[in-house]
């Protein structure tokens, strides 16, 4: 009973995971720019491999390799947000602006626009 | 002459006094001279106090820097008139990392004030990057047009190996952590795992200390390490619930979203709580970090639920208790603080609910830029 009980937690998780790293991948093609895209690449992600990791977790059972994919899970949690602040922020450094609602641009048209920028897009001086 | 106007970074150091007679001796040479004398703002040294309105280091920088310009006109003894000294903060707004950032300042700082000397004290160490990084003195001699020189002062500066420099204790702290973690990988505990961590435990806490701790830990970063255990659970709960809210906009046929830039102030002090606040912002889905400027959150918001959420600030109050502790949590939220501004607004009036903020909006543009503005010195 508790072992049907496992088999069905770990599948959950498994569907769980699947299901975070399928929507994940859906926003990456969907949605119009790398600011939104990294929102989505990194976040669902996150949640994806956490997911499928407890599952791992559970299947290996309580010893040594479940816990170290315990670390694995922190490790992602600090590398994934820290690779989707990178990337967002060289966006902002090339100067590629962000798409909004009312904008009819296409994300190749707003990374043309940065380009055009002869300044090179830097924006530490853009407070005053 | 050009020549006669000089930049001198000054920080609390033992040869800074020195440092500046020998600046204004030069600075005299021949004819009248120009002295600029700046402070420049290491990351951690906005330490951890808890009044938003007060950034806690400006009152001793003013101070301190009020004292250099005593000296320099003792210095100048009677030819005072012909001597010009200002000064100036700098980097209080950036988040400096390295010495090539801190570099940078200075050199756009000297730019703007026509200034081509840069006069170094040895001791000068802006408190900012790690031992490995290349020194600031390589970084400046990288611009061209831009001549440095070391002060010569009295006491020699003591250049201290890599390996020195970390107390004990930071040492000790960084050794149990990495022993710690080194048999959890190992998982058994034989006496050969013991052995080998200890031996790569002892290379990893000589070598690393001083890179990884500023201070020494104290009984409070234990306390801190508790919270934060506290907090995970309640980040891992606003992950979850983000995560759903976007995953159904994402999956939704008319993709609703209404992406904008935001800058939010957040009521955190230093690198590792600015840090932890804005991971734990990209973490959650719908927010995202762009550009972090001092206390500054510059953040992608993908969905207006995410906006209201980040300016509801649940997530700061999360980290004020770690940092902080539990009674630093009872604070206004960024929008009540009038700390958030949205980059990108509609064209037309906003439509999002509830949105009161207007009038903080044009405040904030206001003072967005303070730190910046406030640099302009004393000149005489």
């Amino acid at each position: 009973m508790i072992e049907r009980l496992r088999v069905a937690t770990i599948l959950v998780l498994v569907l769980l995971g699947l299901f975070f790293t399928f929507v994940s991948t859906t926003g990456v093609l969907r949605l119009p720019d790398v600011y939104s895209r990294a929102h989505t690449a990194s976040q669902a992600d996150t949640l994806g491999a956490g997911f499928t990791l407890a599952a791992v977790a559970l299947a290996l059972g309580w010893g040594t390799t479940s816990y170290k994919t315990v670390l694995l899970l922190f490790f992602i949690f600090v590398t994934n947000p820290t690779a989707a602040h990178a990337i967002s922020r060289a966006a902002d450094e090339e100067g590629i602006e962000p798409w909004t609602t009312d904008d009819d641009r296409t994300d190749e048209d707003l990374l043309d626009a940065s380009q055009m920028e002869t300044d090179g897009g830097d924006r530490r001086g853009d407070q005053q | 002459m050009s020549d006669d106007r000089l930049l001198v970074p000054v920080a609390d150091t033992p040869t800074v006094r020195q440092t500046v007679e020998s600046a204004v001796k030069t600075a005299l040479g021949d004819s009248e001279g120009y002295v600029r004398f700046v402070y420049v703002h290491s990351p951690d040294s906005s330490r951890e106090e808890e009044d938003p309105t007060v950034d806690p280091p400006v009152k001793e920088t003013t101070e301190f820097l009020n004292r250099v310009v005593v000296w320099a006109r003792d210095d100048a003894g009677d030819r005072e008139g012909d001597l010009t000294v200002e000064t100036a903060r700098l980097g209080f707004d950036d988040y400096l990392f390295s010495p090539e950032d801190v570099a940078e300042v200075l050199i756009e700082d000297g730019t703007a004030h026509d200034v081509d000397r840069v006069v170094l004290d040895p001791e000068y160490d802006p408190g900012v990057g790690a031992p490995f990084l290349r020194p600031l003195e390589y970084e400046l001699a990288k611009f061209p047009g831009l001549d440095v020189e070391e002060a010569p002062v009295q006491a020699r500066a003591r250049r201290t190996p890599l390996l020195a420099g970390s107390t004990p204790i930071q040492a000790g702290a960084l050794f149990f952590v990495s022993f710690a973690f080194y048999q959890v990988l190992a998982g058994t505990l034989e006496l050969f795992d013991v052995v080998t961590g200890a031996v790569s435990a002892t290379i990893v806490a000589v070598g690393l200390a001083r890179v990884t701790f500023h201070t020494d830990p104290t009984f409070a970063s234990l306390g801190r390490t508790l919270r934060l255990v506290v907090y995970l659970p309640y980040l891992l709960y606003e992950i979850l619930k983000a995560n759903v809210q976007v995953a159904a906009v994402i999956l939704h046929p008319r993709l609703p979203i209404d992406p904008r830039l935001t800058r939010v102030r957040a009521a955190v002090w230093g690198g590792l709580p600015v840090t932890t606040l804005a991971n734990s912002i990209t973490l959650t889905p719908g927010t995202l970090s762009v550009r972090v400027d001092g206390r500054t959150l510059t953040v992608h918001t993908l969905v207006p639920a995410a906006r209201e959420g980040l300016f509801d600030g649940g997530l700061e109050r999360g980290v004020r208790f770690v940092f902080y502790g539990r009674d630093a949590m009872q604070i206004a939220s960024p929008r009540e603080r009038n700390d958030t501004r949205v980059l990108q607004p509609p064209d037309e009036a906003e439509t999002t609910d509830g949105n009161d903020s207007e009038g903080d909006v044009a405040k904030l543009n206001e003072t967005g830029g303070d730190g910046a503005n406030s640099n302009g010195g004393d000149s005489r």
